[in-house]
């Protein structure tokens, strides 16, 4: 879901599916362990370590690579070519410093039971951050003026550009949050199950479903239609279970899910959140 | 391994890819449709191909069913499809070839799943070497590419080709011309679908053995890496981009042994892949070779009479 909310937060603004958001997912997490792990200083301040790091990865490739190209008129399909091969440089970069093999995090989760159902400690954490990010995101971008900046810009620039908004600062800001956040997403990812160059890469599409069907820019959106694929996805293995068929289809759920909202209604949920 | 064998084996994968590549260009280069699930139709001519083949067939029936199964699927997909954004379609396809390698990987029944299936050779005669099957499926490669090649040229050096470069360069204006943008892309992709097709079944035959995991999105990306790199709508720039790549990957292949670095130099060749591209798309987003005008009769009218102003 963090991931889905960062996600939704670029693509609003640039308006260009962002592909390298894997990495900024995969980047959190390394920097997470490289913290917590290498240097010994614990996993809460892991968070500050993956917060920092893809923010600053997410403003350096802004700068670096987005920001030239669309000064130079490139097109949507240009802009995503050029994330894809960012992803490569950083995927690759960290696969070469940390070794392709899986790593995990040596902490012991404590698990309990509630009822019939085990628990682990790391899932009611995932929870609470899940909460309390979304909490501190809906402040800031309803309360602060930054946050209004942001809304405004996503919008209609030229709009923001002429009520005195400084839009690029604005749109550095927001690649800094929207990768700092895919960074905190990475590193609940790896904490729960492995850490591995490709973690970003293998959630990146059902996140994707998540940012389309919750509309594209949709902050609300992008929280309800995380709740609803998470759901869909988990309930679709019972039924498919039941229908004989692989569980493997779990992966297609999301994708058709996917494909069915940009069929269908390629706004996505937002309207239905419009009220807010 | 023999040396020789080794640049048989490049040329023959060249000859594959350009194929990929050239059906890209005529999806992205000449029509402008971002189309990023390629490596689902490579998928489907290589299974259809390989399926056909244990049935018994003969190989080159096989590879122009591939290629009709390959174009009706693009062809269905395409219908609603090509509706949409091209952000939004390239996502669509995207996940549409991660489904289909799902599919293909889940149900068991169909082609052995996730243990993949072993492709009967196809091109075989008594008392041949190795070398020389080898030369054999150089010749169909290249047949097959020179067919290909031929065909993606007359297409786009004609009337239709003119049709289909307006639609990419403005689709309200070709609309306005009478020409219905929904028809002419639904073409163009059923026919890039079976192009690849083909570039899939030539696979299917040449490895010998196909598996769900051959089919990762990452082969998409090779595709359009070749096509960005020779230069979108310039078929030439394509065969030459297609070489160039499979070439870099091979080069740093051997590399590999000799170059001393602290890390894997299989992510070095990453790392330099995506710069490279970066740095095409800065500085030279028209690739090697630029787009050429089409040949018309008017234009070498025109080029005649400035000559002799």
């Amino acid at each position: 879901m963090i991931s889905a909310v960062a996600l939704t937060l670029i693509y609003g603004l640039s308006r260009f599916p962002n592909f390298a958001h894997a990495e900024f997912m995969a980047l959190g997490a390394y920097m997470g362990y490289f913290v917590a792990e290498q240097l010994g200083l614990g996993f809460p301040s892991s968070f500050v370590a993956a917060f920092l790091a893809s923010g600053a990865l997410g403003v350096i490739s802004y700068k670096a690579v987005f920001q030239p190209l669309a000064n130079r008129g490139a097109t949507i399909i240009h802009l995503m070519i050029a994330s894809i091969a960012l992803g490569f440089v950083v995927r690759h970069s960290i696969g070469a410093i940390w070794n392709w093999a899986p790593l995990s995090f040596s902490l012991a989760w404590s698990s309990f039971d509630v009822g019939m159902v085990r628990v682990s400690g790391i899932w009611l954490w995932l929870i609470l951050a899940a909460l309390v990010l979304g909490g501190i995101m809906h402040l800031v971008l309803v309360r602060t003026k930054i946050g209004k900046a942001i809304r405004a810009t996503s919008g209609n620039p030229e709009l923001a550009l002429s009520s005195g908004i400084n839009i690029n600062r604005v749109t550095l800001t927001t690649w800094f949050i929207g990768a700092a956040l895919a960074g905190i997403a990475g590193l609940f990812r790896a904490a729960g199950t492995r850490l591995s160059p490709l973690l970003g890469w293998d959630i990146l599409l059902p996140t994707f479903a998540v940012t389309i069907l919750g509309g594209i820019g949709s902050f609300y959106g992008a929280i309800g239609a995380a709740f609803i694929i998470g759901l869909v996805e988990n309930v679709g293995v019972v039924i498919l279970a039941r229908l004989g068929l692989s569980t493997e289809y779990r992966m297609a759920i999301a994708f058709v899910i996917l494909i069915l909202t940009l069929l269908i209604r390629p706004q996505g949920l937002t309207r239905l959140f419009r009220g807010t | 391994m023999d040396p020789l064998i080794y640049i048989l084996d490049i040329i023959v994968f060249i000859g594959i890819f350009a194929i990929v590549a050239l059906s890209l260009n005529l999806e992205y280069g000449f029509t402008g449709l971002g189309n990023f699930g390629k490596v689902a139709f490579f998928l489907i001519g290589a299974y259809t191909y390989a399926l056909l083949i244990e049935a018994g067939i003969h190989f080159i029936p096989c590879i122009i069913i591939a290629a009709l199964v390959a174009g009706l699927i693009g062809s269905l997909i395409s219908l609603p499809a090509l509706r949409l954004r091209e952000d939004y379609l390239a996502i669509v396809t995207l996940a549409f070839g991660e489904i289909i390698r799902i599919v293909v990987k889940a149900e068991h029944g169909l082609a052995y799943g996730v243990w993949g299936m072993t492709v009967p050779p196809a091109i075989f005669w008594q008392g041949a070497s190795f070398r020389m099957t080898l030369v054999a499926h150089i010749g169909l490669v290249f047949v097959c590419l020179l067919v290909c090649f031929i065909f993606v040229q007359l297409v786009t050096n004609s009337p239709y080709g003119r049709v289909i470069r307006a639609i990419r360069e403005d689709e309200v204006a070709a609309a306005t011309f009478g020409k219905s943008r929904l028809k002419y892309k639904a073409q163009v992709f059923a026919m890039g679908s079976a192009i690849a097709g083909i570039g899939g079944a030539l696979f299917a035959q040449y490895i010998g053995f196909i598996e769900p995991y051959m089919f990762m999105p990452m082969l998409t990306f090779t595709v359009w890496i070749m096509v960005l790199v020779g230069g979108p709508a310039n078929n030439w720039g394509t065969l030459v981009g297609a070489t160039l790549v499979q070439l870099f990957s091979r080069g740093a292949k051997i590399m590999k042994d000799y170059l001393v670095v602290p890390f894997d130099p299989t992510d070095l060749q990453y790392i330099l892949l995506g710069l490279l591209i970066i740095f095409i798309l800065l500085y030279r987003p028209g690739g090697i070779f630029k787009e050429r005008p089409v040949k018309t009769k008017a234009l070498e009218r025109v080029s005649q009479w400035k000559e002799r102003s």
